[in-house]
């Protein structure tokens, strides 16, 4: 008898604790006091990213461009404008002088 | 070369082609090399006889002087005009491509031939002009294509 008791006993401590802890876990937090200067983070954090699910334009068209590439992407415009400007020249008009290329730095 | 090969020839008589080119010196160009640099003195004029030249200008690309191209000629037509025309310097480098052979023609000799044949003089003249008057055409309408485009993009 007086071990049944002893174990009621400590079951009753064990089950008051467990609620003690309980309601401590999930009681709302106090708004923060006047004395507490709120904190705030001091950068931004950017949204989390799995496997660059966003491609990020790069700052300038060139910025990753190796410098090979980028010259002789200069070379590929300037035979484009010649061109272009060779076509105004053997049939002078506004449309021709204006005829759009393909070349990158002007898409 | 033939008057008709060449455009700095045209209109001239084989014999008045054959005393222009008997000044001339043959020069072959290995390819990669420099014909001339930007700044140099204009000395010579030249005829490309077989192969291409390359006209640079440089140009700073990310902080580093690059030659880009802004013209290539090839067999026939004439590089280095700035011989005839003072101040006589190169406004533009010239390199070959590929193995390129020239013949350059000495200012000087050319000035004194024109002077006591007047005739092919003007002749010449007029066919460098056509060369000239050309590059000026080109050039104004890709400069005006430009514009266009920077007018379009600030105003936007």
């Amino acid at each position: 008898m007086e071990m049944l008791l002893m174990v009621l006993c400590m079951s009753m401590f064990a089950l008051a604790v467990t609620a003690i802890a309980f309601g401590a876990a999930t009681h709302p937090a106090k708004s923060s006091s006047p004395d507490t200067p709120e904190l705030r983070p001091v950068k931004a954090v950017a949204p989390g990213r799995f496997f660059a699910d966003r491609v990020v334009p790069p700052d300038s068209p060139g910025s990753y461009v190796p410098t090979e590439v980028l010259l002789a992407q200069i070379e590929n415009h300037v035979r484009l404008e010649q061109a272009a400007a060779q076509s105004f020249l053997e049939s002078p008009s506004h449309a021709q002088l204006h005829t759009k290329t393909t070349s990158v730095f002007v898409n | 070369m033939a008057p008709d090969r060449s455009e700095l020839l045209k209109d001239l008589t084989a014999d008045e082609a054959q005393r222009i080119l008997a000044f001339g010196s043959r020069l072959t160009v290995p390819s990669g090399a420099s014909l001339f640099q930007l700044g140099d003195p204009a000395e010579r004029l030249f005829l490309i006889e077989r192969g291409r030249i390359r006209l640079t200008l440089p140009m700073q690309v990310r902080g580093r002087q690059e030659d880009v191209v802004v013209e290539e000629r090839t067999a026939g037509q004439t590089v280095g005009w700035s011989a005839l025309i003072p101040p006589h310097k190169f406004t533009l480098a010239a390199t070959a491509p590929l193995e390129t052979e020239v013949i350059a023609l000495p200012r000087e000799d050319l000035r004194k031939h024109f002077a006591a044949h007047p005739t092919v003089g003007h002749k010449i003249t007029l066919n460098l002009a056509v060369v000239i008057g050309h590059r000026l055409q080109l050039f104004q309408a890709m400069w005006l294509r430009e514009m266009q485009r920077t007018v379009e993009k600030h105003s936007a």
